[in-house]
């Protein structure tokens, strides 16, 4: 899998290079970026990994840039520093969603765990949404008489309801759900039904 | 007090004296007052003369005579205090709404006596002058607070004219005065709400700026945090060799130097911001301080004494600013008794005279004094022992009084407890005027 990065939006240059000094002390990517409009350019939404973003920058600040990337449906977890006294600010930005915050002067360890976490949160995001992606994919290879026959195994029906229900003779619906089992790559009746389930549920 | 003086002296000099009271009186009806009351003095002037020689016209002496009372009769009516006052202030003449003004029962209660024992004190010279004026042909209008035969204090507000015989010579002060109290509260109220105002908006200046401080120095400091635990951390996993500290330690030294700058930023901002040096009453600055920071004292269960000096002279001091310092300090000891816990917690604050030019304060607390350790620091910068303390406090007051020439000293005192003191000049030019002065000649 890709190797999370960890991005960094600060517009103050030395604490930014400050947080990446700290960061990849622990081995992981950093990339860092001096502005909201500097990070959205520059942005790949296809890796994975964390946002750490300062809540004060002059232009776009670091509200704005969470509700950009909330309008473009882009999920990236966001850690917010926050400044002394800038509570009020960080409770909006948790309300709108954001993952955390921490508040400068802030502790190492503090900060670090939060990004694993936020990391963990990400891939278990990406995962989700891969395997969604993958469902949807199988199920658009069936075609419609596949569809029922499927829907109709999952009920529980046996081939012979399954053909009467259809109007179809049994052995004809011997060959559609044998290749819907080849398809949808399920061994059994019970993987047919997880994946349904879960494609309704995604 | 030498504003209301100066109010009280306003004054109207005029030369033709009928026109001009017109025109100072300005509403129609205390001016036709003003003609009816010249024209019954000059009946009355008339009066005299056709008795003196004892004309036998009489009817002409009865038509005087109507004339005289329909005037009267309009003036007992007046619902305006209408009065005639002789050169040394006694009252001749007050129409009924001037007794009601001055309390009197009745018109005996004043008529024959000195207007002076309605004034108060403090304006008795200026009215007395303003008399002078009235009786030397100026028409005025003059303000002074009376105090009343009940003893009722009240502002008021004349006209005063002169009247003349019918030779021109001016034989009684004519005046038309009323109660301006209200008023006068009203704006008293607005010029009080104003320097509070002022004030408010000055201290609040003080705390955006602390808070400004602070946001700018988290920046370095939390760059130099992170530097060096990113060190740490290699050090710990064996990541780095000693080489490889050069950039980062590079770095750290560099966010120091801008964390200093910020400081340097600050003193010069407390050492550079209009003084506004004046002389004040250092016991009325820590009275005030007192004031503001009592709410607090009281619901930490803190006890405030004062001990201020008698006829301390005035010191040359931006009070503004001198309320700042004294109230760090006064806070400063609160915090430190309740962080301590002090079963007796008192702040005792003492004023007096210091050498021959200076005054000296001193804040002293019942709480758990400073360690011998640390006490020469205090002063810095950034020193505090509080969780969330900020640490500028004792540093913004030292700047403050050094700016005004003054110097202050922490001690912990021997029975416990700690004692801070400072100095302010009493006169002449603090240091800081005198090194501006230096510089230009330079
Ligand atoms: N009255 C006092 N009693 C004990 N310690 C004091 C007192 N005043 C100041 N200090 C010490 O000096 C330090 C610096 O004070 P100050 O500059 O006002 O900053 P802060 O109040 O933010 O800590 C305090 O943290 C405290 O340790
Ligand atoms: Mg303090």
């Amino acid at each position: 899998m890709n190797e999370p990065t960890v991005f960094i939006v600060d517009d103050d240059q030395a604490v930014a290079r400050s947080l990446r000094w700290l960061i990849e002390s622990v081995r992981l990517k950093v990339e860092t970026f001096s502005s909201a409009q500097a990070f959205i350019d520059g942005y790949d939404a296809g890796k994975p990994g964390c946002l750490v973003l300062d809540v004060r920058m002059p232009g776009m600040s670091g509200l704005d840039l969470q509700e950009r990337l909330a309008a473009q449906r882009i999920h990236v977890p966001i850690i917010f520093i926050t400044g002394h006294g800038d509570v009020q600010m960080a409770v909006r930005a948790v309300q709108a969603g954001a993952f955390d915050f921490v508040e400068k002067p802030f502790n190492d360890q503090d900060l670090l765990d939060r990004i694993q976490k936020a990391i963990a949160l990400d891939a278990d995001q990406r995962g989700k949404e891969a395997l969604r992606v993958q469902l949807r994919s199988l199920f658009a290879g069936l075609t419609p008489r596949e569809r029922e026959v499927l829907d109709l195994v999952v009920e529980g029906l046996s081939n012979k309801a399954i053909a009467n229900s259809l109007g179809l003779s049994a052995k004809t619906v011997e060959v559609h759900r044998a290749k819907v089992m080849d398809k949808m790559q399920a061994r059994s009746v019970s993987d047919l039904v997880k994946l349904s389930i879960q494609n309704q549920a995604g | 007090m030498h504003n209301e003086w100066s109010d009280a002296g306003q004054m109207f000099p005029g030369n033709d004296l009928m026109w001009l009271a017109l025109v100072i009186l300005g509403g129609t009806l205390t001016a036709a007052l003003i003609a009816l009351v010249v024209v019954l003095a000059r009946l009355q002037e008339a009066e005299r003369k056709i008795s003196e020689k004892e004309s036998n016209h009489e009817s002409i002496l009865d038509r005087l005579q109507e004339n005289e009372y329909r005037l009267r009769t309009i003036i007992e009516s007046e619902p305006e205090c209408v009065k005639l006052q002789a050169e040394d202030g006694t009252v001749l003449e007050i129409n009924p709404a001037g007794l009601r003004l001055v309390d009197a029962n009745q018109p005996a209660d004043i008529i024959g006596r000195k207007i002076y024992t309605v004034v108060a004190p403090e304006y008795i010279d200026i009215y007395r002058e303003n008399m002078r004026r009235v009786f030397a042909g100026e028409a005025m209008v003059y303000e002074f607070r009376a105090i009343t035969l009940k003893n009722r204090i009240a502002w008021m507000e004349t006209h005063a004219a002169p009247l003349r015989d019918a030779r021109g010579n001016i034989y009684a002060l004519l005046g038309i005065t009323r109660d301006i109290t209200e008023h006068k509260q009203s704006e008293e109220q607005a010029r009080r709400h104003q320097t509070e105002l002022a004030r408010v908006a000055r201290l609040s200046t003080m705390g955006e700026m602390a808070t400004g401080i602070a946001h700018e120095l988290n920046q370095p400091l939390s760059a130099i945090a992170n530097f060096a635990r990113g060190c740490i951390r290699r050090l710990r996993s064996g990541d780095m060799s000693p080489e490889d500290l050069a950039e980062p330690l590079e770095e750290v030294c560099e966010q120091a130097e801008r964390a200093g700058e910020i400081l340097r930023h600050v003193r010069d901002f407390v050492r550079k911001s209009e003084l506004q040096l004046r002389p004040v009453d250092v016991n009325q600055i820590v009275r005030s301080v007192v004031k503001f920071t009592d709410h607090e004292a009281r619901q930490h269960r803190t006890m405030v004494r004062l001990h201020l000096g008698a006829d301390l002279p005035k010191v040359q001091a931006d009070s503004i600013m001198i309320e700042q310092v004294i109230c760090n300090l006064v806070r400063n000891a609160c915090e430190a008794m309740v962080e301590a816990d002090s079963p007796r917690r008192e702040v005792s604050i003492h004023t007096r005279g210091f050498g021959n030019d200076e005054v000296e304060i001193e804040i002293g607390d019942t709480g758990p004094g400073i360690d011998g350790t640390v006490i020469d620091q205090v002063f810095d910068q950034f020193f505090t022992t509080k969780p969330d303390g900020v640490g500028m406090g004792l540093s913004i007051s030292r700047s403050i009084v050094e700016s005004h020439g003054g110097r202050v000293r922490a001690e912990s005192g021997g029975s416990g407890g700690t004692v801070v003191r400072f100095t302010l000049k009493t006169g002449g030019q603090p240091e800081r005027n005198r090194e501006r002065a230096d510089s230009i000649h330079s």
